[in-house]
């Protein structure tokens, strides 16, 4: 027990001397309605992320409605409410910390598969630590550019999301030209045949030459 | 509604669960996404990963009901169907493989039968790909790095890793325009042939009917 709690503030002690890189980045499906939480350390730190409907392209009709994606703080405000969306950025200060909650609402029955990309970023301050600790400004300088090169990183896992879902919209428009287009031949040869096949009826023998 | 228990069953649970991740979790330590797991069905997560990538993974359960900690069985299976882990009946785990194909790699994770209790359960995981899932120690150990060094190191990994994913990002769009300029002169072509295969056709009707009436002596 004695060594849980060394190793517990051992631990304590380490986070608050290192610089938290907090990622979180995977793809889900959405039935009806989920949701992600999140734990934001600190407050004040910055919430950046961006998410993408993955399958947009080639099921949706015009008319489709979009997925509703809300962020919600521990305190139970509303931060973000984005509506019939298919995909966005988003990026805001946290007010507090504590759990916060990433939620999509699918307004359709058909399950929709979305990417997902979460930063938190923290950069250390003279508020979160003890009176007698102070911060090295290099730390300080370390953090911002550390939090200079996720903020590219974040762009690039929404450009990677968008590209899939061009990729996938490609894909099967080259699909379809080929299968649409064999399939428009040979309908085209069978109804041509059965013209002719028709008209020979029309003509044949036992009708008689004078009926047409 | 079920998100708001949640939240609030979370909510009364952090300092307990920060201390039980505290204890858990012996690499760096990284805060990590939490998902609902309903009583029936998988929830799945996936992401899509290019090939020789480490994937490092941690999940806990972290929903208490009467006092037992509920258990999940979790799979995990990469792009061609091969199943990289699998554990039923825990409560907490860690899997690391290295990616061989490139695809979409599946963890599911589903409640064990076994839980009393109506409630969801709520599982931590803290899913790290490339970059993040480097052993930072191992290497500070090597190469006797320390403080500001160290961090030097870290940023100078990340941007190597930024790099990376810019020549990916350009050599996929390389592959995409390469799509788009075969799809646009296949539907030029394919359209050219459709109008001389009706006009073959038909002509090839033409013909042929007026043979046939020239034979029963219409014409």
């Amino acid at each position: 027990m004695e060594r849980k709690w060394r190793k517990i503030s051992g631990l304590i002690g380490l986070l608050l001397l290192n610089f938290m890189n907090n990622v979180s980045s995977l793809s889900l499906t959405i039935t009806k309605v989920e949701c992600v939480y999140e734990i934001v350390r600190f407050e004040g730190d910055i919430v950046s992320g961006n998410f993408v409907v993955v399958d947009h392209h080639i099921f949706w009709s015009s008319d489709h409605p979009g997925i509703d994606f809300s962020i919600t703080s521990p305190g139970g405000d509303i931060l973000h409410n984005l509506k019939g969306t298919s995909g966005d950025k988003f990026s805001f200060k946290a007010p507090r910390s504590g759990l916060y909650q990433f939620c999509f609402h699918n307004p359709l029955s058909t399950p929709e598969t979305i990417a997902l990309y979460i930063h938190i970023g923290h950069i250390p301050n003279e508020h979160n630590l003890a009176k007698n600790e102070h911060v090295d400004p290099i730390n300080v300088k370390i953090a911002e550019l550390r939090e200079a090169l996720e903020a590219v990183t974040t762009e690039q896992k929404y450009l990677k999301a968008r590209d899939a879902v061009h990729r996938r919209t490609n894909e099967s428009t080259k699909k379809r030209v080929i299968g649409y287009t064999v399939g428009e031949y040979i309908l085209l040869t069978i109804a041509s045949v059965l013209q002719v096949v028709y008209i020979r009826r029309l003509f044949s023998k036992s009708v008689g030459y004078n009926r047409i | 509604m079920i998100k708001d228990s949640n939240v609030q069953m979370a909510m009364t649970f952090p300092p307990l669960l920060v201390v039980l991740l505290l204890a858990l979790s012996t690499g760096p330590l990284c805060d990590a996404i939490w998902l609902n797991i309903p009583k029936t069905g998988t929830k799945c997560v996936s992401e899509e990963i290019h090939s020789n990538v480490v994937v490092l993974a941690d999940y806990v359960v972290v929903s208490v009901e009467d006092g037992q900690t509920a258990t999940i069985a979790v799979k995990v299976t990469s792009p061609y169907g091969n199943n990289l882990h699998h554990s039923e009946n825990v409560t907490y785990g860690r899997f690391a493989f290295t990616t061989e194909e490139a695809g979409n790699y599946l963890a599911c994770f589903w409640s064990d039968n076994r839980t009393r209790g109506s409630g969801e359960v709520v599982v931590n995981i803290d899913w790290k790909t490339g970059i993040a899932a480097k052993d930072w120690e191992s290497v500070a150990r090597k190469e006797k790095l320390q403080g500001v060094e160290l961090e030097l190191r870290k940023l100078e990994g990340a941007v190597e890793a930024i790099h990376e994913n810019l020549l990916y990002l350009k050599s996929r769009e390389a592959e995409m325009r390469s799509t788009s300029e075969t799809t646009n002169a296949r539907v030029a072509w394919f359209s050219i042939m459709s109008l001389g295969i009706c006009i073959v056709v038909s002509g090839l009707q033409v013909w042929y009917l007026k043979r046939f009436f020239q034979k029963k002596k219409l014409i």
